[in-house]
């Protein structure tokens, strides 16, 4: 089966700031793969130059086979049928001027299909997400952060896609509500046959809902594989890192720890060798050169001191 | 000599609005000793920035304070006067909140505004910009010298929260309020602000309430515990005592809903289903009956917030098992 | 649909709740009324000479007495009523609207058009309206028409910036961003998701412009560059008792006193209005 996304090399730059430094990943049908990284990784940046929100000066983005880096809107806009995405802020996303049946059923009037009948697609998509019928009429200031993340799932879904960006899905959302959205999102994509990218910094919440992840540093994929391959044995330092950094609901857990020295280095000054030498804690002088990607039994790696 | 720096007595906040009256907090009661690092536990909607806003009497016009008192160091703060209160600001107790911009004033210099802050010490300039830098180095700042010229958007969200540390910390006051200081910051990043909170409250010895809504954080950084929901205290207790026996269904299933501590892959996540109850039309009884699993008829009846053992409390009838057997 | 009844009623609910509003709702309330049924209510006919009745002072019969030409002043300061806000309403709202989609399209759109834009209102701006006006005026001839389109012309750039502000604002939020990535074209986002909220800040701006439009309109009339008689204008009601001061003083009353009224009530009314629309916006937020 070919992949339903496929990036290689992709670059893209602000002006003088490289974000992304050539990033390649490929996500099956039917899977989850969750793009983890911290603020500046440059993974929101993905995803959007994924969608042609953002601009990507090199690379490749193939959909379903079809290339789809730097072409134009009017040849993108059929796409949107089928790659949806979310956003971080799930009220923020929401047009604060029109009410939830409207909120969700504005892509089948993007895409022209108003021969639909709107009202009984808004109710069939409120009952996907689970949201009572009678939230069509509210409005997103009425909504709490769960119940507009929620709306934010059924738009995403009005089209049927068959792939979903989505941006950091958890985020702003309390403990005990997280469960219940990534509990729909897994029900949805078992039951749909959906493909996913996930980016978030949550690595509690990849452990339950991603099939392959990939951590991002400074632009560029520093480690890739299955989850359960990643949490069990992390082989790059900062994925180690990542996962340690993680407190636990117990005072009394004792914590290995492995702490990063300083902060991640300004996107205009990338240092030399490899760029996480710097504060990586297994650091050496063969760091001064730069790592490559390697991948070993569907696990990839850039490290030249790996664990 | 007590040693309660803070005591929370029967305080009950609400606010008046056009659909009646937000009951935003119910006769919450806690407090504080000194050198202790008190958390607050609540998801949304539980109070805490009422909380917060009437310990510092910063309130908005339409807060009404209906009962209780808010004691710091003996002293009602709901009653002092605006005078007394400006004082104790910023020098006996000091605040950092999540968005650390909105402790810095963006036009003006990291330095200027905290040689600012030391308005009441009676040295020179010079010397209140070194103190300054002194306390940027103690935040793990480098160049702190340097530093003290530049902008707060000329640095990262985690330094920016950082200085926002410093700064409520040159005052060492008695007390340290932290907004949510962590939630805006990447996991690295909150590690590093957490240890380096500890550093600092072991010299300063200023408590620390501490409110957040990440419990790994809590467990890792905090002595004492108050789990808020809804507006009311529904457990306090040592750190260890609530994580290791709580005694409250929503402690309970907050714990268990954390997905830290979850270790293998679930094919589904426990929730709490339902959703909190609308300030301005509360339930009968028990604030946490309809998303409780456990309730039963008694709980048509408010629980008080009962001590269970020293130093341990909680509002549930299940931990008062009735005469009769049911 | 639907929404915007509440919405309305929501807003009015609100400025009525501040006495000054309420006082600029009952004010404006009444010019509009009468200026819509002046044809109606006028007691007598404002533009018929009537020379015998001439120069009276105010009287049971003439409530504002009559100016030199026997005309009842009451009629004409009705009528005139009239003449401001046919003035005023379409240029102000002509305004209005040119300037909210010049503004939004300089604010969304490609860098070299909104530079056009920018270059074209400034230019515009830098022209002072009277000025502009007198020489419009000069060239085409006084009349109704020509009131309107100089105002409009000149307003423009106003609400032009301000949409152009807003716009630029809104671009960069996540739910014009979420539109894009549905593939929402330019039209659709202008239209349908940045106007609804933007057009609150302008209402209130246009609100405001009404008493100056009505000055304005008054001050051309005034120097016999606006309406041309017999046709009624505040403006040429002040003329007229400025020239015959110590004979026909009430005519002064009769010309000044409702643009003063108006400029109050339009005022209070904008100001109220501001005062509840803005609230709403951050919270819709």
């Amino acid at each position: 089966m070919s992949p339903i996304l496929e990036v290689k090399g992709l670059q893209t730059s602000f002006g003088a700031v490289n974000v992304l430094a050539g990033v390649s990943f490929a996500v099956e049908p039917g899977e989850t793969y969750a793009m983890v990284g911290e603020s500046g990784s440059g993974k929101t940046t993905v995803i959007r130059a994924i969608a042609g929100l953002a601009p990507a000066q090199a690379g490749s983005v193939k959909f379903d086979g079809e290339e789809i880096r730097g072409i134009s809107e009017r040849a993108m806009r059929p796409l949107r049928k089928d790659i949806a995405m979310m956003f971080q802020d799930p009220t923020g996303s929401l047009s604060p001027r029109l009410t939830v049946r409207n909120l969700v059923t504005e892509p089948y009037r993007i895409q022209g299909m108003k021969d639909k009948d709107l009202d009984a697609e808004a109710k069939r998509l409120l009952e996907l997400v689970n949201l009572p019928a009678h939230f069509a009429d509210r409005y997103p200031y009425q909504l709490s952060g769960g119940q507009a993340r929620r709306v934010g799932v059924a738009r995403a879904l009005a089209l049927e896609p068959k792939l979903i960006l989505a941006d950091e899905p958890t985020a702003g959302l309390d403990v005990s509500v997280q469960g219940e959205l990534l509990n729909l999102l897994n029900d949805l994509r078992d039951r749909l046959g959906l493909s996913m990218v996930i980016i978030t910094h949550n690595l509690n919440v990849v452990r339950h809902i991603a099939d392959r992840m990939g951590i991002l540093y400074l632009g560029r994929l520093v480690e890739e594989g299955t989850t359960e391959a990643i949490f069990d044995e992390p082989r790059h330092p900062y994925t180690h890192c990542l996962l340690s950094a993680n407190p636990e609901p117990d005072p009394d857990a004792r914590l290995e720890r492995i702490a990063l020295k300083g902060e991640p280095p300004s996107l205009l000054i990338r240092p030399k060798g490899c760029e996480f030498r710097e504060r990586c804690p297994m650091a050496s002088d063969i760091c001064m050169q730069t790592p490559i990607w390697e991948v070993e039994n569907g696990h990839g790696l850039r490290c030249l001191t790996p664990r | 000599m007590s040693d309660t720096l803070l005591e929370i007595d029967n305080l009950s906040v609400d606010y008046e609005t056009a659909r009646g009256d937000l009951k935003a907090l119910r006769d919450i009661s806690f407090d504080v000793k000194k050198g202790e690092i008190v958390g607050i536990v609540g998801e949304s909607g539980c109070g805490k920035s009422t909380l917060i806003s009437s310990i510092l009497r910063l309130t908005a016009p339409n807060t009404r304070f209906r009962q209780g008192e808010v004691r710091f160091k003996g002293d009602d703060l709901l009653t002092m006067p605006e005078r007394q209160m400006r004082n104790l600001r910023g020098s006996d107790i000091s605040i950092i909140f999540q968005d650390p911009m909105q402790t810095h004033n963006p036009v003006l210099s990291i330095g200027r505004q905290m040689v600012d802050i030391q308005h009441r010490t009676k040295v020179s300039k010079s010397e209140k910009r070194s103190i300054a830098a002194k306390m940027l180095a103690a935040v793990g700042i480098p160049d702190p010298e340097a530093r003290l010229k530049q902008y707060p958007h000329e640095f990262s969200g985690g330094m920016r929260q950082r200085i926002a540390i410093a700064m409520a910390l040159m005052s060492e006051p008695d007390l340290l309020i932290a907004d949510e200081p962590t939630t805006a910051l990447d996991a690295t990043l909150e590690v590093q602000i957490i240890e380096r909170l500890q550093e600092l409250q072991r010299e300063f010895h200023c408590a620390i309430l501490f409110i957040s809504h990440h419990l790994g954080v809590i467990a890792e950084l905090c002595d004492r515990v108050v789990v808020m929901y809804a507006g009311a205290v529904v457990e306090s207790g040592d750190v260890r005592e609530i994580f290791h026996d709580p005694k409250h269904p929503y402690t309970r299933r907050l714990i268990e809903c954390d997905p830290g501590h979850i270790k293998e892959r679930a094919r589904v996540l426990p929730t709490i289903p339902g959703e909190v109850p609308d300030l301005a039309n509360l339930p009968d009884g028990c604030i946490f009956r309809d998303r409780c699993e456990q309730a039963t008829d008694r709980c048509a009846q408010v629980p008080p917030l009962e001590k269970l053992k020293e130093g341990h409390f909680a509002a549930c009838w299940l931990n008062h098992p009735e005469e009769s057997s049911t | 649909m639907a929404k915007s009844h509440s919405e309305l009623s929501i807003i009015l609910r609100g400025v009525a709740k501040d006495p000054l509003g309420l006082l600029g709702l009952i004010i404006v309330g009444m010019i509009v009324f009468s200026a819509i049924f002046a044809a109606w209510i006028v007691p007598y006919d404002p533009i018929g000479m009537n020379i015998p009745d001439r120069m009276q002072a105010p009287s049971l019969s003439h409530w504002l007495g009559t100016d030199s030409l026997g005309r009842d002043t009451l009629s004409r300061v009705i009528m005139g009523g009239q003449v401001a806000l046919k003035v005023a309403l379409p240029a102000v709202f002509g305004a209005m609207a040119i300037g909210l989609t010049l503004g939004m399209i300089a604010g969304y759109g490609p860098k070299w058009l909104d530079n056009f834009l920018m270059l074209f209102f400034d230019t515009v701006r830098s022209f002072p309206t009277v000025m502009f006006a007198l020489a419009v005026v000069a060239l085409i001839g006084p009349s109704l028409q020509t009131i309107v389109f100089v105002v409009m012309a000149t307003s423009i750039p106003t609400y032009g910036r301000v949409a152009r502000t807003q716009t630029l604002t809104l671009r960069n939020s996540e739910f014009i961003l979420a539109e894009r990535a549905m593939g929402a074209s330019m039209t659709r986002i202008l239209g349908v998701h940045m106007l609804p909220n933007i057009i609150g800040v302008l209402a209130v701006l246009a609100a405001m412009d009404i008493p100056t439009v009505i000055a304005l309109e008054a001050g051309l009339s005034f120097l016999g560059l606006g309406v041309k008689p017999p046709t009624p204008s505040w403006g040429a009601l002040l003329k007229d008792g400025y020239a015959l001061i110590r004979q026909t003083p009430w005519l002064v009353v009769g010309g000044g006193l409702p643009i003063i009224l108006a400029t109050l009530g339009f005022t209070f009314l904008g100001e109220s209005l501001r005062d509840v629309v803005d609230p709403k916006l951050r919270k819709n937020r």
